[in-house]
């Protein structure tokens, strides 16, 4: 549209405004290396057809449809995070529509790849992984750190990064995978250790893999496609799958009231048929077909989730469990780690340094002392048992959803509790660990 | 003589009429109502309200002061702004001086590289800085290398402050270099003839004269760094209170009204800080006595002082384009990674953005551009109410401007979304929140402070006599303002004019919340797009090179067109 | 330039800055053509008085009539009265010729009228060879013959000087007020002049008003207000007075130290008398005189010499005429004064 015109004569221009029947809106928080592409091979299949793309990242497009709903303008959303889908779908903003496809199986590593009811659908596949930048590894003398054990180990102390899981659905997920993996308890001290090693927790999900391409972090926690296109693009970087890993797939739903549902639903069959399936083998987009077929023409080296050898300790990744504590684990996650970042690391480093004073010392009392600060910094102000108690819960949803639960008080002053909790234990942890050194 | 002059009301104390300027008055009070105070409100009200009952209530307050976390994040902001005020000013200062004081060649080339930290789009900005000044940037690469040792930099607070200061002191630069050229030679010649000079003077009596220009800088740089989000953010620092008021509030599902509270403190926060700033200055009204025949007498340098200022010079530069230069590496780079420069150069990112982004370039034009417009309009109009006329309540109308700089961008665009959406607009436009019109709105509002700012500067320096005089000759206040104040004024406007474009060229905040469609997005959106995949990094840092030239480009012409008007003004009636 | 004069009649005028007073029932009126000056110290209200003539300031409350008009609730572009401000108020971004044709573009004048009309300004003030210059090129006179210009170009009802010598070193100072003088004769302009300099105002103005603390203490011809000072304020504030105080006795002023001045007339209540320095004679002690003192000090100022002399009223001043030749009195000699009795005005407080 040519605003200088519109600016002098905005009447003239109304006229040829009113095109809109035969385009389809989608909003969405995919990079234009993965849009351009489908909008080019779309509208290519469908020339009567207009792809409009709103890029807004996940958190932004959610809010945007919840904010815009009396009057709602968009057809399609279209992004990686199931659990943003969940809450669309549960707030009724997404419509059920019968969608036809053929050739995609129901389950994926033990996640369902569309909604039972209807009202989103996967796309692409996606897992986690460890990506890391070889200059970067090379020249601070590292070896490879292929699982998330790894991580935990003091020699990757100040080499890691990852972003926080309030921040990043798909971050979340793989929050959410290691403590379905190991347990409540486990999963949290494995993410605290690894924590420990962090030099920065990103508030977007691309400030991983941009800190790793740029060398100025070592390792990143990231979503597969990540790692995958910056290598494609030519950056020194590698992507390990850890064993454990979560596949969950990308998703398109259709909003509800859409003002195009046919065309939306006609944009949903194109992803889902082989042409669209293999629109994603490109390089620059390199995401996980979910049509088994799709991998026949892929490129040699091309992960394939379908295969036996992919990921062999894959979990079932319980999402009814995931989506009972979704906003608690992320509150967690942040009060716990993101915002005091400083003192655990400091904590952290302090019981790697005695550990590393007493590796063969054999002094029980230093000993003692370590295991002690290492169960301060392992400590949970909350047990599995209570995040899943709705009246914890309910503290952290929105009110419209469940009035009548009852809740045990308001969420800032559970984090301010959490907070003190933690602040308190780092900081008596690091004193336990400097005194174990001391002891030298 | 028309009767009705005798009927008007007598209540104002300048022109004894209800005037153009009380209708104006109104009518922008009504803008900033609809298009700021609402809106936000909108937003804000959610701060009194408890998250499960929806009832009234002040217990979310008493929670804020109770939660450590918060409290830290209040020290930690004010710590920040305070120190980026401080080394902004470091580098203003010097600039600034050497620029207005002596007969220096690079005058004009150093006022004009002043402003270009100021348009460093968002995203871009901090991946140069930590590109080159990273833990593992260029600098500290090489310093590891050689010397075995790093300086942090970019570490937590410490990078906020550098990229903060360095992004925002053209604010005081602008602000000071304008005032100090204002002050009347004698001013300066009677201090000296008291035995006054050199640095002693300075401080003694210039820089006290350029005490308001400097405030209204420090003053914005104050509340900009206090109420930025973007920096801390991108610098991955969440320990402060608009990073925190931001990550409530775009929290997926979370029902958190925390966020509202700190966007609200934010808000109180800021109009205190300005409130501060006023009562400091009131009484500090220097206006020469004539333009014209004031100004700094300027002195050749000696051959050493000359290197010397040189040296300061080009190492301020140095560090204040730093951003620039590593977008620049960026932008031609191919692969640039965990190393001082990039693996070799290429073209191809360019020719990527020329063939795919011509209409984000089109589009921040007529947007920054129409913004910008609106912004000196408003602010020459609100400036005049306020400090020329009686109008009851003119105050109000600065202060509402003003706190448009206390609104995070998230928060306005938000508010808009919720006014205005499901207004439908007539001719097919579609819905108000979704038209791009919009966008120029939020940007006027976001960027007016700037303006306003400059504009009420530009007027404390205009003596009253010379409009006293207009208006003893006939000339009513239209006329007067039409051919007196605002030639008078030319300098703070186009000052006000080009930081607003600048900033609004490179805005993202509030309009990532309203574009509707890609076709009318902004150079800053499509920058954010590209950076968010791997192989767009080169190609974003292409597209916010196109911003920055684009925006010099818009400066320079403005300022063109602008002294062309001045000389033709002044030349025309001498040759009849 | 042909004007109809115009009288100017100002009715119960007040004034007040918020709380402060500023100006307090002012009445008096000017005739067409007349030279006015408002004389008075700073802060007396003179400078208030003209600009609100002119509109500035805050609203006074009573009747300002400029030929019979009342333009109190008038803005000032709408008066018709000329301001040549103190400080020239020429604008710096306007060459000469174009400050001068702004009153003039204003008023709607067809261009064709402007041009002659400016040049006829300028030749009137002898400026018309710098039309072309900006402002900050000229010298201060060259800026107030400017202004002026500026002023006279838009034939204004009448001419609002405000201090405009202030400015200007001494001898262009008097060399500015003839021209002035001149110039408001050549017009017939009635002209109000604001100056805290009685030389200034006693020179130029036909008749002005002595103004102190917002209130008009006299109004007359300057040869009026010298001789028959109506209070101390107006005695003191032109040229120099010796005032005593004391009270009227049969016919004769009795001071307070109880010496006795012989009186023309028989003012009932008086309770000063103001004495000139030139209207006391000097002798040697003993001679006949009114007063007797004592000579404290003495300046030599070419025609006259003054001698401060203390008496039991305190010490006066006195100036004697000097003939060629004639030997001074010493610093304490002893000296008797008599006094010219009909010059010496008596005061009611």
């Amino acid at each position: 549209m040519n605003k200088t015109m519109t600016i002098s004569a905005l009447a003239l221009m109304m006229t040829s405004a009113a095109a809109f029947a035969d385009t389809v809106t989608v909003v969405t928080s995919f990079p234009r290396d993965l849009t351009d592409p489908f909008k080019a091979a779309f509208e290519s299949a469908y020339p009567e057809t207009t792809l409009e793309v709103v890029s807004r990242n996940t958190n932004a497009a959610v809010s945007y449809l919840q904010e815009t709903r009396s009057a709602n303008s968009i057809d399609l959303m279209w992004a990686s995070a199931p659990d943003a889908f969940e809450v669309l779908k549960e707030e009724g903003l997404l419509a059920a529509v019968d969608v036809q496809y053929e050739g995609i199986p129901d389950e994926i590593g033990g996640y369902p790849i569309h909604d039972p009811d209807g009202t989103y659908y996967g796309f692409a596949a996606s897992g986690y992984g460890i990506m890391y930048n070889t200059r970067y590894i090379q020249a601070n003398d590292l070896p490879v750190a292929e699982e998330w054990e790894d991580l935990k180990r003091a020699e990757y102390n100040g080499h890691v990064a990852m972003s926080s899981p309030s921040r990043s659905g798909t971050t979340h997920l793989t929050v959410e995978t290691v403590l379905q993996g190991e347990g409540w308890q486990e999963g949290w001290a494995t993410w605290k250790w690894i924590a420990g090693n962090m030099n920065t927790v990103t508030e977007r999900s691309f400030g991983v893999p941009d800190a790793v391409n740029s060398g100025a972090t070592g390792f990143g926690i990231v979503i597969d496609f990540f790692g995958l296109a910056s290598k494609a693009s030519g950056f020194p970087v590698e992507l390990a799958y850890p064993s454990v890993t979560a596949i969950v797939p990308a998703n398109i739903g259709i909003i509800e009231n859409a003002p195009n549902q046919e065309g939306a639903k006609q944009f949903v069959e194109f992803l889902l048929s082989l042409e669209g399936q293999e629109v994603l083998l490109s390089p620059a987009i390199m995401r996980l077909p979910v049509n088994p077929d799709a991998y026949a023409n892929a490129p040699e080296d091309f992960p394939n989730p379908f295969s036996e050898e992919f990921a062999p300790d894959a979990i079932e990744f319980d999402v009814d469990v995931s989506g009972e504590r979704y906003n608690l684990v992320n509150s967690l996650f942040d009060v716990l780690i993101t915002y005091r970042l400083n003192d655990l690391r400091a904590a952290v480093t302090a019981v790697q340094q005695a550990e590393a004073v007493h590796a063969e010392s054999g002094n029980e009392e230093a000993l003692a002392l370590i295991a002690e600060a290492r169960a301060l910094i392992e400590a949970m102000p909350v047990t599995e048992e209570e995040a899943l108690d709705p009246s914890l819960t309910n503290v952290f949803t929105s009110s419209s959803t469940d009035a009548d639960t009852e809740v045990v008080g308001r969420q800032s002053e559970i984090e301010q509790s959490w907070d003190s909790f933690a602040v308190q234990n780092y900081r008596q942890a690091k004193a336990l660990a400097d005194q174990a050194t001391a002891l030298n | 003589m028309p009767d009705s002059y005798q009927t008007a009301s007598r209540g104002f104390t300048l022109f004894p009429r209800l005037s153009g300027a009380a209708i104006s008055g109104i009518l922008i009070a009504i803008f900033l109502m609809a298009f700021l105070i609402l809106p936000v409100a909108q937003v804000l009200y959610v701060a009194f309200l408890d998250s499960r009952t929806g009832g009234f209530t002040l217990q979310n307050f008493q929670d804020f002061f109770n939660t450590s976390l918060f409290r830290e994040s209040f020290v930690n902001s004010l710590y920040v702004s305070a120190m980026s005020v401080v080394f902004a000013t470091l580098i203003a200062l010097p600039l600034a001086y050497i620029t207005t004081r002596f007969n220096f060649a690079g005058t004009a080339a150093i006022q004009a590289l002043g402003i270009i930290p100021l348009i460093m789009p968002p995203f871009v900005g901090a991946v140069a800085m930590s590109l080159l000044f990273g833990r593992n940037g260029s600098v500290n690469l090489l310093l590891n290398q050689y010397f075995g040792f790093r300086i942090p930099f970019m570490e937590g607070l410490n990078g906020v402050i550098l990229v903060q200061s360095i992004h925002y002191f053209p604010f005081i630069l602008i602000n000071l270099s304008a005032s100090l050229r204002n002050i009347d030679r004698s001013m300066e010649e009677a201090a000296q003839n008291l035995g006054s000079h050199g640095m002693r003077m300075f401080r003694r009596i210039v820089f006290p004269l350029a005490m308001p220009g400097y405030l209204a800088g420090a003053a914005l740089v104050f509340i900009k760094v206090f109420d930025d989000l973007g920096t801390p953010l991108l610098l991955n620092v969440n320990n402060m209170l608009a990073p925190q008021a931001y990550l409530r509030i775009t929290g997926v599902g979370i029902n958190d009204p925390m966020g509202y509270v700190i966007s609200f403190i934010l808000v109180v926060f800021s109009i205190f800080s300005l409130w501060a700033s006023f009562l400091f200055m009131r009484g500090k009204d220097y206006a020469t006595v004539q333009k014209g025949g004031g100004g700094l007498s300027r002195r050749d340098l000696k051959p050493r002082e000359k290197w010397l200022a040189w040296g300061v010079i080009l190492l301020i530069l140095a560090l204040v384009l730093s951003p620039h230069l590593g977008l620049l590496l960026l932008a031609f780079g191919t692969i640039w990674s965990f190393s001082p420069l990039p693996d070799g150069f290429t073209t191809e990112h360019f020719v990527t953005i020329f063939t795919q982004s011509s209409q984000y370039v089109w589009n921040t034009i007529i947007y920054a551009g129409s913004a910008a417009l609106i912004d000196v309009l408003l602010g020459t109009a609100i400036a005049y109410i306020v400090i020329r006329t009686g109008l009851p309540g003119r105050k109000w109308l600065d202060y509402m401007a003003t706190a448009a700089l206390a609104v995070p961008g998230v928060v306005l665009g938000i508010g808009y979304l919720r006014m205005f959406h499901g207004v439908q607009l007539p001719f097919g436009l579609g819905q108000l929140s979704s038209f791009w019109g919009i966008i120029i709105i939020a940007l006027a509002v976001r960027r007016l402070p700037y303006a306003l700012r400059a504009c009420m500067a530009a007027l404390q320096q205009v003596s009253l006599s010379l409009e006293e005089a207009a208006a003893s000759l006939g000339a009513s206040r239209t006329s007067t303002i039409r051919r007196i104040v605002v030639p008078l004024m030319t300098g703070g406007i186009l000052a006000g004019f080009v930081t607003s474009f600048a900033t609004a060229a490179v805005e993202l905040s509030a309009t990532i919340m309203l574009v509707g469609r890609a076709s009318d997005a902004p150079l800053a959106y499509g920058i954010y797009l590209y950076m968010q995949s791997p192989a767009g990094r080169g190609a974003g840092a292409a597209l916010g090179i196109l911003a920055v030239v684009i925006v010099a480009l818009g400066t320079y012409l403005s300022q063109r067109i602008i002294e062309r008007e001045r000389i033709r003004q002044t030349m025309s009636h001498d040759q009849h | 330039m042909s004007q109809t004069k115009a009288g100017i009649q100002i009715e119960d005028l007040h004034l007040s800055f918020g709380e402060t007073k500023v100006l307090e029932g002012i009445n008096m009126v000017i005739e067409p053509g007349e030279f006015f000056a408002f004389l008075g110290p700073s802060g007396s209200g003179k400078s208030t008085l003209l600009r609100a003539i002119a509109g500035f300031g805050p609203t006074p409350r009573g009747r300002i009539l400029i030929g019979g008009r009342d333009i109190a609730s008038l803005p000032p572009w709408k008066r018709n009265v000329g301001m040549v401000f103190q400080s020239y108020a020429l604008w710096p971004h306007m060459s000469v010729r174009r400050n001068v044709a702004f009153g003039l573009e204003e008023r709607r004048i067809p261009k064709r009228e402007i041009g002659p009309k400016v040049e006829q300004a300028l030749e009137t003030v002898g400026l018309l060879h710098l039309a072309d210059r900006m402002p900050a090129q000229l010298s201060g006179g060259q800026q107030q013959r400017v202004a002026l210009a500026r002023t006279i170009a838009i034939e204004p009802q009448v001419l609002l000087l405000d201090e405009p010598l202030s400015n200007l070193d001494a001898a262009l100072r008097v060399q500015m007020r003839r021209e002035l003088l001149a110039l408001q004769r050549k017009l017939g302009l009635t002209t109000i002049f604001v100056t805290h300099d009685q030389e200034e105002a006693n020179t130029t103005s036909d008749r002005m008003a002595v103004l102190d603390r917002g209130v008009i203490q006299q109004i007359g011809t300057p040869q009026q207000l010298y001789d028959y000072p109506e209070n101390a304020f107006v005695a003191g504030f032109l040229g120099t007075a010796n005032i005593l105080k004391g009270t009227m006795q049969e016919g004769a002023f009795i001071t307070e130290a109880g010496q006795r001045l012989p009186t023309s007339e028989n003012v009932s209540g008086a309770n000063r008398i103001v004495l000139r320095p030139q209207n006391i004679r000097l002798a040697s002690a003993g001679s006949d005189g009114d007063i007797v003192g004592q000579v404290a000090h003495r300046e030599f100022l070419g025609s006259q010499i003054r001698y401060l002399v203390d008496t039991p009223d305190g010490r006066i001043v006195i100036d004697m005429l000097h003939s060629f030749g004639q030997p001074p009195f010493a610093p304490g000699a002893s000296i008797s004064m008599s006094i010219d009795s009909r010059s010496a005005p008596l005061l009611v407080d």
